[in-house]
């Protein structure tokens, strides 16, 4: 399983496309946003600042960017060219493919956390202590698999013309009413209720409280336990029907 | 006891083994109660037109499709086993290939993933793709797939070796090349597997040739055989004024007959298991043919003839026994 993870990282870097916009989009996204936001107004209804609120925001989405597109769209192509069916013809068990889809996802979506890290720090000058860049990093890095489940189940979900569509609409929503884009505290009432359940709300939500300096709360790390149990879940369903199909 | 001595033997000299195995889609049938047996070191081409069953049946035979009632096993597992023992090696029509990575890297995977690899370059060379290794796979010609593909079926030192209609898309010195490294791997003592819809290919490298037709096993000998059943030959030609129809039903070697009115004469129409007598017998009536055709029969039509005349014997069985 080794090889296939190994090649799968090598063509990831090799697609210049999916590197920028998984590695460079995310930080260019960070100084357009709060690049001319001053360093103190802090954001509404969350005690930080606009550029910390926006590094972890950003963070977040580009390692969302590039678990849930580096899984969906290619699993999609590749069970319709027949590489699936090819790779089944082989002692690789059937979890070993999407466990290296998302190894490889994981390793593209790591330098995408960091870089926008660096620029919050370097344009922005976002000041933090030692363990919470630390946590930071781990707590998205790690956060990042309850997409990758989400893309493997679209990639199972979906063929042909119809995964990216569906992908889009559920990266640009998803994104979008989580928070990741502009706090949600902006949204009237009735989103706001809706917002706080998603699993990308959950998500920025940890980054948010280590940057307070708090331990991330129990009902966000409960959203997005139930959400990854649901995603995987639906992914082996999903995956199985495959298989049987075939 | 001596049943079950039998059995022991067979499992562990059989390669493949299929009993009563039926597999739908819907209402259709692709593959109807078959049963047939692989032994080690033959070459065995499985041969049917478009829609036979043929992929169905290696898709079972590799645990890519589950059959709906009857057993499936290679060297006496499973196939899912077989194939993570690395026992068998694959090439699929519909195997496609990964992308964006080079014919060397994708060669140097399968190798990696094989219980008992070779070394990537053996594979690339024995393939002819050696000089291709730098290519990205997206950018190869068919051919050039078609032999990837070949390489990652035999990436490993596999018993097995099975092949869906390998050649498509291959010119004939392509076609050439191909079964020559074929064979080599049939001396070096695997069982090789493949199917086709040539009859020439089945007759040119197999040693036994099973003719699949509806998803049922229609005969299962030797090429020599399967072509003296299906090499029948159709003969036409027109006769001036009317004729007895007896002589020409007694013709020697005659499967079939038509005769039609056309002008003012009749056009006859015969299948012939052996075209060359049934005509030597024609000009013996004293009869003066015009616009005499003689032509082989298609695959399709052949297996016509075939289930026809398997149908005819069964009746006469039949009838005998009453």
């Amino acid at each position: 399983m080794n090889s296939l993870i190994k090649l799968e990282i090598t063509r990831a870097l090799r697609n210049r496309k999916f590197l920028f916009f998984s590695v460079i989009y995310p930080s260019a996204l960070f100084l357009l946003i709060a690049g001319s936001a001053d360093d103190h107004t802090k954001v509404p209804g969350t005690g930080l600042t606009m550029p910390t609120f926006f590094m972890v925001s950003m963070a977040s989405f580009g390692a969302l960017t590039a678990v849930l597109m580096g899984n969906s769209e290619r699993i999609a192509k590749e069970r319709e060219s027949g590489w699936v069916r090819q790779l089944r013809l082989t002692p690789l068990p059937g979890r070993g493919y999407v466990f290296a889809k998302t190894a490889s996802a994981a390793v593209i979506s790591l330098p995408s956390i960091v870089i926008v890290f660096v620029v919050a720090a370097a344009v922005k000058n976002v000041r933090l202590d030692v363990w919470q860049w630390f946590a930071l990093t781990g707590v998205i890095w790690a956060g990042s698999l309850v997409f990758a489940a989400l893309g493997v189940a679209i990639g199972y979900l979906a063929s042909g013309d119809a995964v990216r569509p569906i992908t889009m609409i559920v990266y640009f929503g998803l994104s979008m009413l989580g928070g990741l884009w502009m706090p949600t505290t902006t949204f009237p009432d009735w989103l706001q209720s809706i917002a706080k359940w998603l699993p990308t709300h959950a998500y920025a939500a940890l980054g948010q409280a280590i940057e307070l300096g708090n331990a991330p709360h129990a009902k966000d790390i409960a959203i997005l336990a139930v959400s990854f149990a649901l995603f995987a879940g639906g992914a082996a369903w999903l995956y199985r029907k495959d298989t049987l199909k075939a | 006891m001596d049943t079950m001595t039998t059995t022991a033997a067979t499992t562990t000299t059989s390669v493949v083994r299929f009993e009563s195995v039926t597999k739908s889609y819907g209402d259709v049938r692709a593959v109807d109660g078959l049963t047939l047996e692989l032994h080690p070191g033959e070459t065995v081409a499985l041969l049917g037109p478009n829609g036979a069953g043929k992929s169905t049946t290696l898709d079972l035979l590799l645990g890519l499709k589950n059959a709906d009632s009857g057993t499936v096993r290679v060297f006496g597992t499973g196939p899912r086993e077989a194939i993570v023992a690395g026992r068998v090696g694959a090439m699929l029509q519909s195997g496609g290939l990964m992308d964006e990575v080079t014919v060397g890297e994708l060669v140097k995977l399968a190798c990696d993933l094989h219980p008992r690899p070779y070394r990537a370059d053996e594979v690339l060379a024995r393939a002819s793709i050696a000089q291709i290794a730098d290519r990205k796979v997206n950018k190869l010609s068919g051919g050039q797939a078609q032999r990837v593909r070949f390489a990652l079926a035999t990436a490993g030192d596999s018993d097995l070796i099975v092949l869906d209609e390998p050649t498509t898309g291959m010119d004939v010195t392509a076609r050439q090349a191909f079964w020559a490294t074929m064979r080599e791997q049939a001396d070096q003592g695997r069982t090789v597997l493949f199917a086709t819809h040539y009859l020439e290919e089945a007759d040119a490298i197999a040693d036994r040739v099973l003719v699949l037709h509806r998803g049922r096993l229609l005969a299962d000998g030797t090429a020599a055989e399967i072509k003296a059943k299906a090499g029948a030959r159709r003969v036409s030609f027109d006769l001036e004024g009317t004729i007895e129809e007896a002589p020409l039903r007694a013709l020697p070697f005659l499967t079939s007959i038509t005769v039609s009115k056309s002008g003012s004469g009749q056009t006859v129409r015969i299948q012939s298991s052996d075209a060359d007598a049934t005509v030597h017998a024609l000009y013996g009536l004293g009869v003066y043919p015009r616009n005499l055709e003689v032509a082989g029969l298609g695959l399709e039509q052949a297996f016509v003839a075939i289930t026809e005349a398997e149908e005819a014997t069964l009746a006469a069985e039949e009838a005998a026994s009453k």
